[in-house]
């Protein structure tokens, strides 16, 4: 165990099956289960919905639909979405009644008396159909840089292609659920697995036409959430407000496996047509694309979706010229969301294949093109106008390329794929370059509780969700840090809106950053105080009953420092005080215990109007090679070894970073590989369990993984860290390069017509 | 007779009466023990979320076997006799079992909600490994660790640091269940209960364990049970409301359907016998069954899923049958004039049609071990290696003489709606020169005598292209000198 890596702060109750999850909460007196009836169809007319039959079976408490609810239009971005749908149905599992009952067994047949009558009206299922019916959500956008026409006409080579991906489950294990519990005054306490605890009681409220301060919702952790939970988990915790709020009793609506995969939306689908100029070398000289994402059939958070596609279709490379145009297609497919990436990988994916087909076109290795692309030094600018610097993409392309021996194994490769008759192998290193900060300025903004205790133990409160990615076990470190005091003393809250308002989603890769910043200001706070109150104690006792120290917050207390769990004089260190003793002493002066921080991330922000802009704080890098073998008579893949190096700045807690590694690269191995949504016909989805939707397992996984991390302290950033969450994800796709590189090493300049993800059915189709 | 359900919970009795006997083993834990450490993710026995370890009386023996299964496909009518541990069971004292501390120090666990299942799977391949199979090994090496934990789905971690975990684990400081928990009171018990019959009654439901076929026959006949070998599709079907029988009859007291033995070169499989029992028992016997079956399922599904329902729930990629097709292989039924026999290969009549009477239960599979001078070869083509449902199977028993081929059987699944032999690919290549053109050739005689179809896992145009190409993947598997090893 590295010794600067404090283990995750619920690791403990995690192997002990001691860790409550919402379900595991004991049922309370009265409490009733929940459900919802869905659509049965993609698109149609509600003619009729009938409830009395589920009413008048025995055991039913209620059945509610659209007219029960105050206001029934909600969205994050844009309000364009019923809760319940009332007169039209646009996609397979949207809700259209709730019904709640006094057990299980009861609920599951309640839900089948439910009649409704829909008349089935066509259907938009792709982006084609959408574009030929110029069904579209929001407004197209542009991000131009220089003069990509001129460029594209005077380039030597000129490639123009189609890149298209498929969707992604998020496959959290645990499924949406929410418990809601009435209290006095028509107040209602939301227990939710949310990443956005802020939006579920602003929706609650609004939907059941209460008062904001008479929600308060509660997170204390998810099992998992991906992005899965940012927008999407606040319906159904309004859904089990409803009924616990018109019935008086407490509501847990749990989804299952099927119903949660079934229902709630995905990472987009893109399609994008591209055209690129490049010279002899392959270098870019422009690109001009469009990005065309499928959003489903409500806005979400599609427009900061697409906006973040946009703004990473650069990737790691630099575009002299470039015209990048994106546009959101309205389909009857479930409302596509948020999923660890948020659009990045779909730019990511898109500029990547450009990068391949490139290479297979001039007949070079694809690492000599990506090499000559990358951002250099510390001047060149992006699209959007923003200077990448603190680049460290040459130094990671170069250690990575050697440290994995790309260009042995290349040759090895070659040899292996001219002799054998059953099987192929491919290799490719990608990168990524991952903008941390929310593209939407005000969501920049985090604040932190910190309240000591009087026997100099503290608990801590944020807007950060915790998802397992560890977010509280780097507060507790920031925090033990402070102050100099075992870890063991910091104990990290749930996420509550009554102590943490107007707080930001736990999304972006930006947990950490945010509320650790907020932190940091809370407990310099306290800092600056007990150091005032003890230098004034040093500097004169209290002397009688009257007497009371004083402090003003502007003392220079420089010279008083925390060390292990004393406050101690620099210059003198005889001279100094237990944690908690101090903490008594401040007590009884009167001196405030608690410390309130609010961070704004100093960025200008984006304009999206422009397409110009400064909207991240930082970025954070990696590379990654992928070796794969194909089975050239059946299509299947594995992935025999896999390097990825990273630059996340100083990490605080390097055990829990390395763990967000792994876990994001293998979740993109998955995005571009084995993970296959499949639809019928009518848009239902049919791959809706781990039986047919496939998630990698503990097989799947390289057979060989080697994980490096490039030391680099980030400036701008709390204690020197970068974000970790999204950006290893992007990685992944370096899977489906080896993929392409296997598949065209068959024949001098073949290009594989290859989608993503790279099934085994897909890989056989393109074996020439 | 007897009233009720016997079995031990984390070291504690258990009798178990009424509706709770016919709740499944995840919710009776989570909503009637409030162990809730047990989590229910998919309720199909794919993600690994609900195991727990079992501990089963062998004959003979005064400890337990332990092994995981998956507590959201079982039921507690077919826990009876057994020792349940949970992860809230797993603990020393106070203090973390060595699998828990690896978890910890490792970043095992992220978002926490596969952990339980992980920890059980995990102390499985421990007690296993440090105790009731013990290799001499100090700590487990990663493909044990892997091949342990295929039954297990996690989306945080990406895996690695739970292999990193599992290799951190020192055998020796682990503490076997059966120390921990197997009392001679305990064992005298559970094995006393083996020979008294249950019949539980509740509302409409009436679950009946008899000690012998021939009454199991009698019960199916006059009360139109459902027969339960071990229920792993059974629950599944249950779960997502698609079944739900009401009277149900279970093998588990059937002394001979525990059977697995082999005589006069013919291995005969009781109702009852786990796929992992037989996996084992294969590596000595058809060592390219026991492959197939090592990719076949999960451990938690072979721990407790049977030949029999595998034969039984008649499904077209069902994995076995292609072995079982080109094997000739016989069903045994038992039926109130006793038993009959059907080679396998008519022993279905359409989608999931046997040839079966409504009184009869499957009672035996017969496998005739192929003569040494056949090669066997079976395939399975999935979306994913492990713990996947395949897109397409074929078994092939082959023999050559003199760089011909003498005789020839080939068996496919997922092409159709039974399993399928190919009588024209096999009339064809019977007699033929042992070459590639000649398996090329095969291959359009193959693709004319199927008809796949499209589903959610692959499309009839890929089911027709890997017809053809397996035949290609059996000459290369069985080419005199391999143009290359695969090797990799």
């Amino acid at each position: 165990m590295k010794t600067k890596s404090l283990p995750h702060d619920s690791a403990r109750g995690h192997v002990t099956g001691e860790s409550v999850f919402l379900d595991d909460r004991p049922l309370q007196r009265g409490e009733l289960h929940v459900g919802l009836v869905f659509s049965p169809v993609a698109h149609g007319k509600i003619l009729s919905v009938d409830t009395s039959a589920a009413l008048a079976l025995s055991g039913v408490a209620g059945v509610f639909t659209a007219a029960d609810l105050h206001h029934n239009l909600w969205g994050t971005i844009i309000q364009d979405q019923p809760l319940l749908a009332d007169k039209t149905v646009n996609f397979w599992g949207e809700a259209i009644a709730i019904v709640a009952a006094e057990n299980r067994a009861t609920l599951a047949a309640a839900k089948k008396l439910v009649k409704v009558e829909i008349e089935a009206l066509p259907a938009i299922l792709s982006i084609d159909e959408a574009r030929a019916q110029e069904a579209f959500i929001a407004v197209e956008r542009t991000i131009l840089k220089g003069d990509p026409d001129t460029a594209l006409a005077q380039s030597p080579h000129r490639l123009d292609g189609v890149f298209e991906n498929k969707g992604q489950d998020h496959f959290y294990l645990e499924s949406h659920i929410s418990i809601v519990y009435p209290l006095e005054n028509d107040q209602l306490e939301v227990h939710a697995s949310s990443q956005h605890p802020t939006e579920v009681q602003h929706l609650v409220s609004e939907a059941l036409g209460l008062r904001q301060s008479q929600v308060t919702c509660i997170v204390k952790r998810m099992g998992g959430g991906f992005g899965g939970k940012e927008s999407q988990a606040a319906t159904f915790s309004a859904y089990a407000a409803l009924v616990a709020h018109k019935l008086k009793r407490p509501a847990r609506l749990a989804l299952s496996k099927d119903e949660d995969m079934q229902t709630t939306g995905k990472r987009h689908p893109f399609k994008d047509w591209y055209s690129v100029g490049f010279d002899t070398e392959g270098r870019i000289q422009a690109l001009d694309v469009k990005l065309f994402a499928d959003g489903g059939a409500y806005a979400d958070l599609s427009t900061s979706i697409l906006e973040r596609a946009m703004l990473h279709s650069d990737n790691a490379y630099h575009l002299p010229n470039a015209r990048i145009v994106g546009r959101i297609c309205r389909t009857h497919n479930t409302p596509h969301t948020a999923f660890r990436g948020f659009g990045g990988p779909q730019g990511v994916a898109m500029i990547e294949n450009v990068l391949e087909e490139i290479a297979i076109y001039l007949g070079k290795d694809a690492l000599d093109v990506r090499r000559i692309n990358c951002y250099q030094g510390e001047e060149q600018t992006t699209p959007y106008g923003q200077v990448v610097v603190n680049n460290t993409l040459p130094a990671l392309f170069d250690r990575l390329s050697e440290t994995a021996n790309y260009a042995q194994r290349r040759t090895e490769i070659q040899a292996f794929n001219a002799s054998s008759q059953t099987h192929l192998r491919g290799l490719a290193l990608t990168a990524v370059k991952f903008g941390i900060s929310f593209t939407s300025r005000f969501l920049n903004q985090g604040n932190a509780l910190v309240n000591i205790h009087r026997d100099g133990t503290i608990q801590v409160s944020t807007g950060a969700t915790e998802m397992g990615q560890g977010v509280n076990t780097k507060l507790q470190q920031l925090v033990a840090e402070a102050f100099a005091i075992p870890y063991q003393n910091v104990t990290l809250l749930p996420t509550a809106t009554d102590k943490n308002h107007n707080t930001s989603p736990t999304a972006a890769s930006s947990g950490s950053d945010i509320n650790g910043a907020a932190v940091v200001l809370a407990c310099a706070q306290l800092q600056q105080r007990l150091k005032a109150c003890l230098l004034a104690h040093w500097a004169q006792p209290v002397r009688g009953a009257l007497e009371e120290l004083s402090i003003t917050g502007q003392e220079d207390t420089s010279q008083i420092l925390f060390q292990d769990g004393y406050l101690v004089h620099k210059d003198n260190p005889e001279q100094r005080m237990a944690f908690a003793e101090a903490v008594n002493l401040a007590f009884f002066n009167r001196i405030s215990l608690s410390g309130y921080g609010h961070f704004k991330t100093p960025i200008p922000g984006y304009d999206r109007d422009a397409g110009k802009g400064h909207p991240f704080l930082y970025y954070t890098n990696g590379v990654a090679a992928c070796e794969v073998l194909i089975d050239r008579l059946t299509g299947e893949l594995k992935i025999l070894r896999s390097d990825v190096l990273m630059d996340l700045g100083r990490p605080i807690n390097e055990g829990i970073d390395r763990g967000q590694v792994t876990g994001a690269f293998v979740q993109g191995l998955g995005w571009v590989t084995t993970e296959n949504l499949v639809y019928s016909d009518t848009g239902a989805l049919l791959s809706h369990s781990p039986t047919t939707y496939k998630i990698p397992n503990i097989q799947d996984t390289p057979r060989e993984f080697h994980l490096e991390l490039l030391e680099n302290e980030e400036p701008s950033n709390v204690r020197g860290s970068k974000a970790v969450g999204e950006p290893p994800l992007l990685l992944g796709f370096a899977a489906w390069a080896a993929v392409k590189n296997a598949l065209s090493s068959t024949h001098a300049h073949y290009n594989p017509p290859l989608r993503l993800p790279a099934t085994a059915e897909v890989i056989l189709s393109c074996l020439k | 007779m007897r009233d009720y359900i016997l079995f031990y919970l984390n070291g504690k009795r258990y009798e178990v009466r009424g509706e709770q006997a016919f709740m499944s083993l995840a919710d009776f834990l989570r909503y009637e023990r409030g162990l809730t450490g047990t989590k229910i993710v998919c309720a199909e026995g794919d993600c690994g979320a609900c195991s727990v370890l079992r501990g089963e009386v062998l004959p003979e023996q005064d400890e337990l076997r332990y092994s995981t299964i998956n507590a959201c496909i079982t039921f507690v009518h077919l826990m009876d006799g057994t020792h349940v541990v949970t992860v809230e069971g797993l603990q020393d004292e106070q203090a973390l079992s060595p699998i828990q501390q690896a978890m910890v120090e490792n970043y095992g666990a992220q978002c926490g909600f596969c952990t339980p299942g992980f920890v059980c799977a995990m102390t499985d391949l421990v007690n296993h490994n440090a105790y009731q199979n013990p290799k001499g090994q100090t700590h487990l090496d990663e493909k044990q660790i892997r091949n342990g934990l295929t039954g297990n789905l996690c989306r945080c971690t990406g895996y690695t640091p739970i292999i990193e975990a599992g290799k951190a684990v020192n055998l020796a400081q682990f503490t076997p269940l059966q120390k921990r928990y197997n009392s001679p009171e305990m064992m005298a018990e559970l094995r006393r209960h083996r020979s008294v019959p249950i019949r539980i009654q509740a509302g409409n439901k009436d679950f009946y364990a008899p000690l012998s076929y021939a009454e199991a026959v009698t019960f199916k006949q006059a009360q139109n049970a459902q027969i339960f070998a071990s229920a792993t599709d059974l629950g599944v079907q249950i779960n997502k409301e698609r079944s739900n029988p009401t009277v149900i009859c279970s093998l588990n007291l059937v002394p001979e359907a525990h059977a697995l033995s082999e005589s006069g070169g013919v291995i005969s499989v009781g109702a009852r016998v786990t796929l992992n029992e037989l996996e084992h028992f294969m590596r000595g016997h058809i060592p390219e069954f026991a492959r197939l079956l090592k990719i076949f399922a999960s451990p938690q599904i072979k721990n407790k899923g049977t030949l029999v329902g595998n034969v039984a729930n008649a499904s077209p990629i069902a994995d076995t049958l292609p072995f079982l097709f080109v094997a000739d292989a016989e069903v045994e039924l038992t039926g109130p004039n006793g038993k009959r026999r059907v080679n396998i290969n008519r022993f279905y009549t359409g989608y999931k049609q046997l040839d079966m009477r409504p009184e009869e239960l499957i009672s035996r599979i017969l496998i005739p071990i192929p003569d040494p001078a056949d090669s066997l070869r079976l395939f399975k083509v999935s979306n994913r290696k492990d713990l996947d449902i395949s897109t397409f199977t074929a078994g092939f028993r082959l023999r050559l003489e003199n760089d011909l081929i003498s005789q020839i059987a080939i068996a496919y699944g997922g092409v159709a709606a039974t399993v399928l032999r190919l009588p024209k690919t096999e009339a064809f290549l019977q007699g033929k020169p042992f070459n590639l053109e000649t398996f090329q050739a095969a291959g359009a005689i193959a693709r004319s005598e199927i008809s796949p179809i499209s589903d959610v896992r692959a499309s009839a145009a890929y089911r027709l292209k890997l017809a053809e190409n397996i035949l290609l993947k059996l000459y290369h598997a069985l080419a005199p000198s391999p143009a290359e090893a695969v090797g990799v």
